[in-house]
């Protein structure tokens, strides 16, 4: 294996968009259990469940448009709106009964929901893999050869990520979601609605899950059992970033995206051991995470 | 009602693990069942009964930690896996030496589990003892993890994501009902040391540590020795259950370790009744059965057992046993008051259970 530059830079565009995934992953993980306390396990097979159908949505689009490409946008700003309402009716009837609950049994609530999501998935699509061909001719740059693609994902990704802070701390809604996060109750004594705010955070959540897999699309097929991986890598990057912290989960995706990328070269097999590795070491010296705070629990 | 019994189903004294009788009865009375299970008609049944009974321990090693602890570990498969590759590694290399695992080395092969999970879960233990709650979680999640995925990229040690095949213990405890009952033997010695465990002090200063650390630590506990302690038996007792698994499956694989399996020991512990002594025996049973059984109906089985959790979760807190405790210490209550046996007071009653 030869360390050249090339080499170097398609490495680092591979982590920089898979940190960019697993950002919009975990950054509606991390709000939600900022928010509601809720450890939501189902977050990636809900992102899988929406990528199957940004698949469906890219086409019939693209029967009707003639064309994938033009397809691929409305499909997912459809799908990622189903998906919010998903999320919300979801949040409406069955997550809100767990609140009170300890952490296992909403556990156990969340892995009923990758059961059934899972197989609905199943039941629907089948169990083929999926994946969209864009027409993209690679880009030359320094030597290498680099999907321009990946410049849509670190953009867009970049863009939700610019966008989740501007609404959380520009935003009337932001700023009650991040009152909510520091303390409910008193959130709901000042008489705003917090089954609404819940609601709204849960359905965001899923919808930002959604928008990803949608973008993905084209350069990761998507089959069943992604999400097991995913989910666990997911809370790996809260973890090291630090619960309910935005940026945290932003730069702990980014090093988990890129150290990955990395270590696949060096230690194919082993580069997910190496992840897990780096969790056990921030857990151990800081275990509230590298932008987290003491206080919460 | 009385005011006793108000308080006794209100406040933590509900969350009390023995209760002389109930757990009891229900413990013996699950190990009868399990003992007359092969009498059923069909090989199925038996096959099911005995993966009933090693998961059934090794969620009850589980809820060492969590049920009696009040910490919940992610990463509990770990140990289960460990121990199944322990006893796997062993068998193999007796295999290789001598064509085929006699008696001995069968029975050398599943002890010497405990041993090497016990230190396993040290070195594991000594650092997650140091979190609680979330964190303790989480680091037991990346343990868990980080052993998942070195023995699945240690090709050369562990055969990797092939996994190890062709485990066939002696000749005896290859018919299915023979290993069933040697299964059942092994955990009725486990679940006794268990049931020993936690009805010592040391159960109790669990107990009193799930509650509040603090004030155990001011009453002049060690907390974190204990905790260790616990995390090395719980890890041990899930190595022996790993242990059984291989030999009965006649194959080991990575997924053993893997935090799906560790969620596999939450469920069963959860719906069975985590305050309970044999409450992760009954998750166990039904859990079990349920995979055993939806899956010879229908293809979208997982979809069936989804919609089962589902139910159990948002109608059945606490787990079955829970909800059955409750059932009959109101049956209890309505008895007493009707035949006016409970005082009207309530003051001198002596309450229930």
């Amino acid at each position: 294996m030869t360390f050249d530059l090339s080499s170097f830079l398609l490495q680092l565009f591979s982590g920089l968009s898979r940190g960019m995934m697993l950002f919009l992953l975990s950054s509606g993980l991390s709000l939600i259990f900022g928010v509601m306390n809720i450890l939501n396990f189902a977050h990636a097979t809900l992102w899988l469940f929406g990528g199957y159908l940004t698949y469906t949505f890219i086409q019939l689009f693209a029967k009707a448009f003639g064309s994938t490409v033009l397809a691929i946008l409305p499909a997912i700003v459809v799908a990622t709106g189903l998906m919010f309402f998903l999320g919300v009716a979801l949040e409406r009837f069955i997550v809100r009964r767990m609140y009170a609950r300890e952490l296992p049994e909403q556990l156990l609530l969340t892995f009923a929901l990758i059961l059934i999501f899972g197989d609905l998935i199943k039941l629907i699509w089948g169990v083929e893999n999926r994946r969209i061909f864009l027409p993209i001719e690679p880009l030359e740059i320094l030597g290498s050869f680099i999907n321009p693609y990946f410049f849509v994902i670190i953009g867009s990704g970049a863009g939700i990520a610019a966008g989740l802070w501007w609404f959380l701390h520009r935003t009337r809604y932001g700023k009650i979601v991040r009152a909510a996060v520091f303390s409910r109750d008193m959130v709901s004594a000042l008489g705003i609605r917090i089954p609404f705010i819940y609601a709204g955070v849960y359905g965001l959540g899923i919808a930002i899950a959604a928008f990803s897999a949608g973008v993905f699309l084209p350069i990761m097929p998507i089959g069943l059992g992604v999400d097991n991986d995913l989910i666990i890598q997911c809370f790996a990057v809260v973890v090291i970033g630090g619960f309910g912290s935005i940026l945290g989960t932003f730069v702990a995706s980014l090093i988990v995206g890129i150290v990955y990328s990395f270590s696949i070269l060096i230690w194919p097999d082993g580069a997910l051991a190496i992840i897990f590795l780096i969790l056990v070491c921030v857990l151990i010296w800081r275990p509230w995470g590298l932008f987290g705070t003491e206080m919460r629990y | 009602m009385t005011e006793k019994e108000m308080a006794l189903q209100n406040g933590a004294a509900v969350k009390r693990l023995s209760r002389f009788g109930f757990s009891e009865k229900i413990t013996l009375g699950l190990g009868l069942v399990l003992l007359l299970l092969p009498l059923l008609p069909g090989k199925y049944v038996v096959v099911v009964g005995a993966e009933i009974i090693i998961l059934g321990l090794f969620a009850m090693s589980f809820n060492l930690l969590y049920g009696y602890m009040g910490e919940i570990s992610f990463g509990h498969a770990a140990f289960y896996g460990l121990g199944a590759y322990t006893t796997a590694l062993l068998m193999r290399y007796f295999q290789a030496t001598g064509g085929e695992v006699g008696y001995v080395q069968f029975f050398f092969s599943v002890l010497m589990a405990l041993p090497v999970t016990a230190v396993g879960s040290l070195v594991v233990g000594f650092f997650c003892v140091r979190l609680s709650g979330i964190y303790f979680a989480m680091l037991s999640l990346a343990f868990g993890e980080l052993l998942f995925y070195i023995v699945f990229s240690w090709y050369s040690f562990t055969k990797g994501d092939d996994g190890i095949q062709g485990l066939l213990p002696p000749p005896f405890f290859q018919d299915v009902t023979h290993y069933y009952y040697f299964s059942l033997g092994v955990v009725a010695v486990a679940t006794a040391v268990l049931w020993w465990i936690t009805s010592s002090p040391f159960g109790y200063t669990l107990r009193m540590l799930r509650e509040n650390k603090n004030r155990a630590a001011f009453l002049g506990i060690n907390v974190r020795n204990c905790m260790l302690v616990n995390f090395i038996l719980a890890g041990a007792f899930a190595g022996l259950a790993g242990a059984l698994w291989g030999p009965f499956q006649r194959s080991v694989s990575p997924h053993l370790l893997g935090s799906m399996n560790s969620g596999t020991a939450v469920f069963m512990t959860l719906m069975g009744g985590a305050k309970y002594f044999c409450g992760p025996v009954l998750g166990s049973i039904i859990y079990t059965a349920l995979n055993g059984y939806i899956t010879l109906y229908t293809v979208y089985w997982p979809l069936t057992i989804g919609l089962i959790i589902l139910l159990f979760v948002l109608f059945l807190p606490g787990g079955v046993l829970s909800v059955v405790d409750q059932w009959l210490r109101a049956a209890r209550s309505s008895r007493l008051s009707s035949t006016g046996r409970a005082l009207p007071s309530g003051r001198k009653s002596s309450g229930g259970a």
